[in-house]
């Protein structure tokens, strides 16, 4: 049996192993460690072929101002700060293109830069739901997206990386929401 | 080649019984022609790859009905369990070496790099990670190379070039930067070629790999030509014209592409980057005799013609074209030259108040007949050329002419038929010519 191809094998079966567990690392250590911020937000309900049924998350701030002197180009790694509001709500309040020493940031790239402003494009998107509980998801989706409290998205912030746990209604989580609907 | 192969071993026997062959010459012949078992059949692959993605996708599809009824542990259990059961199968069968038989190399490689993805997807999904299918594809393809270099997995390779292909295709997006965008495409190719470690190859590409190789390799280059064609124009550029000739300068590199001796006496149906290369040289010919296109050829090279990309493929160009040259590859030579046309006739070309002359059009006539004419001559100085190719290019050449003239509908149709009867008359005296080529002289 030849070293070299056992070698490569080797290696490729541990980097299949640690491509995953770097992100259950990074992301559990976000999970337990993090700031919980909550953000209101949007949620429509799309399909991927490879990860079943999701809720597409859209924060509703979509844009926030260029400081004067930055220059951000599109695709460029930015750092927002969020501060939350009287109603428990964050928004983002400033934007720099190096790690704020302070506060709660965010780690994310920039959209398009137009009047000043630059495009966010937030570093979660996506909220996984289980197959069966996808039709009342719609429902739920539909009755709740007009009224004034919102869907809340429940995002765990640590050292600028973020892990989306929960969206919740009026305080209550969404997956208890659509089980206790379910039964 | 291999049934072929098979096909005369299963004769040999029966020729040597009645006489018609002395065991010396069978000898030689099962040397000559012995089967790579090394090799696996169509067959194999297929149910082997079957088998190993019917239980991959239906670990990706349980996987993506979302047990969140479990705890997450639990749920990375299930993730991890099939991967590791898949690695040990690989390991065995890499163990083994060349005692494991092919399909269970293609099955194994399979399966590794479909369990995999299923771990990755499932991963995302439990930390309900971001991004679109083409970024999970991207990582999920480059974990799954190394497969293809120690287990020569066929179909891992296939499945390899068609991810790279796709990515390409959704990641021409005016403004992103070019380490993420289809620029890299050619990068992502070397990764493959040939099967690494293994250099040189010792053995020769299937042609089911070789027809997933070009096939990808013109979608990806040609996904890097319109992004850099979008990437060098503002929004009002000529962009939409010069990535076509982008596209013919990749059309002429396919097709010269150097090849050893073997490969280049090789029927040409097995040499897929040949025939698709010359099929669109051809058509892009064909498409510059007309004098409405000249307008859109000349803007889109002499746009392109600030495009560093386009600079890039004429060194590679000029490159693949001196090892045609002393390989002497007449043919393939003479219909690549078509694609540097417009750049030779651009100081002859001239636009008046937005008009074009003709020139370009005549020079196009006059080079595809050229090459016609090169193709059928070719063949009948001994070398290897494509008389029949030449022959359809000619008739190819006067329909378009035709078409394109202020002659009468009578007229038209007498030139047709006339130019049908002359192309069947043509293959009945090539036919003939081949077959007391294959006779012995009585």
């Amino acid at each position: 049996m030849k070293s070299l191809p056992i070698l490569v094998f080797a290696l490729a079966a541990l980097a299949q192993w640690a491509a995953p567990l770097s992100q259950i690392w990074t992301h559990e250590q976000v999970l337990a460690k993090g700031t919980l911020v909550r953000l209101k937000c949007r949620a429509p309900d799309p399909y991927d072929p490879l990860r079943g049924r999701f809720l597409a998350v859209w924060p509703e701030q979509t844009d926030a101002p260029v400081p004067d002197g930055a220059k951000i180009d599109r695709g460029s790694q930015v750092f927002f700060t969020l501060t939350p509001g009287a109603d428990g709500l964050s928004t983002i309040t400033s934007i720099s293109t190096t790690p704020p020493g302070t506060g709660i940031w965010l780690r994310a790239r920039a959209g398009y830069v137009y009047d000043k402003k630059v495009n966010i494009e937030w570093p979660f998107e996506r909220f996984y739901i289980n197959e069966k509980l996808a039709p009342e998801a719609d429902k739920w989706f539909a009755q709740n997206i007009r009224g004034d409290q919102g869907i809340v998205a429940e995002v765990r912030v640590l050292n600028g990386r973020a892990v989306l746990a929960d969206l919740s209604l009026d305080g209550k989580s969404f997956r208890e929401i659509l089980k206790e609907r379910v039964k | 080649m291999n049934s072929h192969h098979r096909w005369l071993l299963d004769q040999l026997p029966q020729w040597e019984r009645d006489g018609l062959l002395t065991p010396e010459a069978v000898r030689t012949l099962r040397e000559r022609h012995a089967v790579d078992d090394s090799q696996p059949g169509v067959a194999q692959i297929v149910m082997g790859a079957l088998g190993a993605l019917l239980i991959g996708t239906g670990l990706i599809a349980v996987i993506g009905f979302n047990w969140d009824d479990f705890s997450r542990p639990v749920r990375l259990l299930f993730a991890f369990l099939p991967l590791l059961v898949a690695q040990l199968f690989s390991f065995r069968t890499l163990q083994r070496g060349d005692a494991s038989p092919a399909w269970v190399r293609e099955t194994a490689a399979l399966l590794q790099a479909l369990t995999g993805g299923a771990c990755i997807a499932l991963v995302s999904q439990i930390y309900n990670l971001g991004g679109e299918w083409p970024d999970f594809l991207f990582w999920w393809m480059l974990l799954s190379l190394p497969l293809v270099w120690v287990l020569r997995s066929s179909s891992v390779a296939i499945f390899y070039l068609v991810c790279i292909a796709i990515w390409s295709v959704d990641r021409i997006e005016r403004g992103a930067p070019w380490h993420g965008s289809p620029m890299i495409y050619p990068l992502l190719l070397l990764g493959l070629l040939p099967f690494w470690p293994g250099w040189p190859p010792k053995r020769k590409l299937s042609v089911s790999v070789r027809w997933a190789m070009t096939l990808s390799a013109i979608v990806g280059l040609c996904s890097a030509a319109i992004f850099a064609s979008e990437r060098g124009s503002n929004f009002f550029g000529y962009n939409e014209h010069s990535f076509f000739w982008l596209w013919t300068l990749t059309g002429a590199a396919l097709a010269l592409f150097p090849l050893n001796q073997a490969a280049i006496m090789e029927p040409t149906r097995r040499k897929p980057q040949v025939v698709l290369g010359c099929l669109w040289l051809l058509g892009y010919g064909i498409a510059m005799t007309f004098r409405d296109t000249t307008r859109y050829i000349m803007e889109g090279s002499s746009f392109a013609m600030h495009l560093p990309w386009c600079w890039g493929l004429l060194a590679l160009l000029v490159v693949f074209a001196v090892v045609a040259l002393i390989q002497k590859r007449w043919a393939v030579l003479a219909i690549s030259s078509l694609a540097l046309l417009p750049l030779a006739a651009s100081p002859l070309v001239k636009a008046e108040g937005g008009y074009y002359n003709s020139t370009l059009s005549w020079f196009a006539t006059l080079q595809l007949a050229g090459i016609g004419i090169t193709l059928i001559v070719l063949e009948f100085a001994g070398k290897k050329g494509a008389p029949r190719l030449g022959a359809a290019l000619l008739s190819g050449l006067l329909i378009a002419r035709m078409a394109d003239s202020h002659f009468s509908l009578l007229a038209k149709g007498i030139a047709f038929i006339a130019v049908g009867v002359a192309f069947l008359a043509f293959n009945i005296l090539m036919s003939r010519l081949r077959r007391s080529k294959q006779l012995p002289a009585s």
